[in-house]
């Protein structure tokens, strides 16, 4: 504005050179590019989280497993990364959708580590980021960042577990972590407000780091919701794809129980709407710029002040169980060079063996032919005068 | 501190009471009363203080006090923790000896759990071992050995996990698993059926053993023959812990409330606490004790004098249907006969 009212020109002063218009400009741009989201949830299993992207997206986007799976799963005792992709379209608007499933955490009897394939899956994905900008032609980079991460918590009603608190204290360090509460339909509001209230005050006490979404708005409805947003957390879900009959004739989402319906839907019920609110409506460009500005930032500041231009990133001590899986690799391998390196001795031996007979027998033949030599000697010095042979 | 069923009616009246088990009433009711122990093991958050307060109908479990919240990134240990509630169900006085295991499952490598509490459960065959062996015996000796332990399993709508595997395969031959869903309010009823399946799926599939309600051979009339097949039916147990006591057309509703509706935990279509509870204290408990005391308690007291384990092969010898009426001849020392005097039961 400043220099409008420099140059002095009164119609500058009125109407302005255009600058105003820039957001439509980016409307415009933006909703022909369309935006890149990747969501990560993370928790023990049967805590509800495919059923919760399914609501979340109106669509199966992931398939729930069947029992022979499952049942496969448990014996390998890892953590996998699944990554299901989605291309979501609304009123000409789409967004490329990733969302990062974590089956087997926290599954097992020995939890040890388990959230170190979560955080190195996170990392990895900024060094790959990393080195796209770092190539001479950045055309066409692949952003798998991870904009927000959902970790589920177990609604047992007391407080949060020992390793909840270990995942939560990495993710939250290196991503938007969102705390939520799974099965919440297994909570009485009261016992409800009593957890989320622990929750929150162990999560201050071991400095657990969550997402803030910002509350200053523009208008004063969006503050307010922000509030209600924020006041929330740790959100409480309950997740249903089937649509069911309440007990006044409503066709909604949810759970029907023998003592009623809960709705998926209904604020009363569960914080459903606010968490999507978050995830979706009002907070994921927030979500994206945080992690691009500030936690992707953070890493790159780190690995640059360690690294040169153009090195790898330097391979961590790794997961205990890929350790033993090494060493167990390695000592095959050694046993085998053993084995190998035994017969070929004993083949040399073998080869001695046999040029030491072959010798002894060339030596038996040699002594022969000497021995036959000094008879042919003896016999033909036996034809001179000196011959003692014939004495007798 | 007895349990007056006549003072204060604040349990619905169970509708088992006209269910008469023949036997039931095998023990004489000693005026202390018949010890029954019953251990309680699950994951925090499942309702294990919830059931036996309810189960009591008093708080016998105060609620938990809350850990330190900066130390909330240590586990702590698992306890055993003791309580004695005296009870009276149709007549018959028992005294219920509880023990609860606070902290089981709670760290992030939960592996010594199983060993502590096997080691528990022999400690308490040891010492009935020793007295049986000591010339003068104690004719007070309190048996301390656990007739039940429930298994409490989350409700997660899949199969088991491994935690719960584990445990009850390495327990089931050692003592009566009753396998129980906590919390089984956060399942539907289409879901509940579809769990319980699949947990007795998964426990059939790994050949874990667990008190499945076996026909004793001399008891096979039809009634409880059919009894047992329902129960086995209703395996696992899906309970859900009473909070308040509304008032519901002028009578006393134990039950949860929730925005959505109001469970009621004594009604057989909302949980199966109730039969639990009959299961527990009138009609098996002295299927219970019998098999705990004639069957494995027998089997530990063989492989130790023996100093043979046969757990791997224990999954048929403990199917107490074909051990336990034959006390006789599960009783007799198959080793060093001469050293041992004969079995006799402990428990009155």
């Amino acid at each position: 504005m400043s220099a409008t009212e420099a140059s002095g020109n009164p119609q500058a002063t009125a109407g302005g050179i255009g600058i105003a218009n820039l957001p439509n400009q980016l409307h415009k741009i933006v909703t022909k590019k369309g935006t890149n989201f990747s969501l990560m949830v993370v928790g023990e299993s049967g805590t509800g989280k495919t059923t919760f992207i399914n609501t979340l997206l109106t669509t199966e986007l992931i398939e729930p497993l069947d029992d022979a799976t499952r049942r496969k799963k448990q014996l390998d005792k890892t953590v996998d990364i699944n990554i299901h992709k989605a291309e979501l379209e609304e009123k000409m608007f789409s967004v490329k959708l990733n969302v990062v499933d974590t089956p087997g955490f926290g599954d097992y009897v020995d939890n040890n580590d388990c959230w170190l394939p979560v955080v190195d899956f996170i990392e990895n994905q900024y060094e790959q980021y990393l080195r796209q900008e770092q190539q001479p032609v950045r055309k066409g980079i692949v952003d798998m960042r991870v904009h927000a991460c959902l970790y589920f918590i177990r609604p047992n009603g007391h407080t949060l577990k020992p390793l909840d608190v270990r995942a939560m204290k990495a993710i939250g360090a290196r991503v938007n972590l969102i705390p939520v509460i799974a099965k919440a339909d297994t909570l009485s509001p009261t016992a409800l407000r009593q957890f989320k209230k622990r929750v929150m005050d162990v999560i201050d006490a071991q400095s657990i780091r969550i997402y803030q979404p910002p509350v200053e708005s523009d208008d004063d409805n969006s503050e307010l919701r922000n509030r209600e947003i924020i006041s929330a957390v740790p959100f409480a879900i309950i997740g249903s794809t089937l649509e069911v009959k309440t007990e006044d004739g409503r066709r909604v989402k949810g759970r029907q129980y023998p003592w009623g319906v809960a709705e998926v839907e209904n604020d009363q019920h569960c914080d459903f709407r606010k968490l999507r609110s978050l995830l979706i409506r009002t907070h994921m460009l927030d979500l994206i710029s945080t992690t691009e500005e500030s936690h992707y930032d953070k890493y790159r500041t780190t690995q640059m002040k360690t690294r040169k231009f153009g090195e790898p990133k330097p391979k961590k001590s790794e997961n205990k169980k890929f350790r033993e899986e090494e060493e167990a690799l390695r000592k095959r391998f050694t046993e085998k060079v053993k084995l190998e390196e035994n017969r070929f001795r004993q083949w040399e031996q073998k080869l001695i063996a046999e040029r030491d007979r072959l010798n002894k027998d060339l030596e038996q033949e040699h002594n022969l032919v000497k021995q036959l030599e000094s008879e042919i000697e003896a016999i033909s010095n036996a034809g001179s005068p000196n011959n003692k042979f014939f004495r007798k | 501190m007895k349990e007056g069923s006549g003072e204060e009616q604040n349990v619905a009246p169970s509708v088992y009471s006209h269910v008469s088990r023949p036997g039931s009433h095998r023990y004489k009711s000693a005026k202390k009363g018949l010890p029954f122990n019953v251990m309680l093991v699950g994951e925090s958050g499942l309702g294990r203080t919830t059931f036996l307060n309810t189960l009591c109908e008093r708080v016998v479990i105060p609620p938990h006090e809350a850990a330190n919240c900066e130390q909330a990134h240590i586990a702590e240990p698992m306890q055993f923790k003791h309580y004695t509630v005296d009870m009276e169900e149709d007549g018959m006085k028992i005294v219920l000896n509880i023990i609860d295991t606070p902290g089981f499952g709670d760290g992030i490598d939960n592996e010594n759990c199983f060993t502590r509490i096997q080691e528990y459960i022999e400690v308490q065959y040891d010492n009935v071992l020793a007295e049986e062996n000591r010339i003068k015996r104690n004719t007070k000796f309190t048996d301390t050995r656990i007739h039940a332990l429930l298994y409490f399993i989350t409700p997660t709508g899949h199969s088991l996990r491994e935690l719960d595997v584990e445990l009850m395969r390495r327990l089931g031959s050692r003592i009566n698993i009753i396998p129980v869903i906590g919390r089984s309010d956060s399942l539907t009823p289409r879901e509940l059926v579809l769990f319980k399946q699949r947990v007795m799926n998964d426990i059939a599939a790994n050949g874990i053993p667990i008190f499945n309600f076996p026909n004793s051979d001399d008891e096979d009339d039809e009634e409880s023959v059919e009894e047992n097949a329902e129960l086995r039916a209703m395996l696992p147990f899906a309970v859900v812990g009473c909070e308040e006591v509304i008032n519901e057309e002028g009578r006393p509703v134990r039950v949860r409330s929730y925005p959505w509706g109001v469970v009621q935990v004594d009604n057989d279509e909302h949980s199966d606490f109730d039969r639990l509870r009959y299961v527990l204290l009138n009609s098996h408990i002295a299927d219970l004790r019998d098999r705990t005391h004639n069957g494995l308690y027998e089997l530990y007291r063989t492989e130790k004098l023996s100093g043979t384990n046969i757990i791997a092969g224990s999954a048929a010898a403990t199917n107490a249907a074909h051990v336990a009426p034959a006390a006789a001849t599960a009783g007799s020392p198959t080793v060093q006969p001469s050293m041992l005097p004969q079995s006799h039961p402990v428990a009155a």
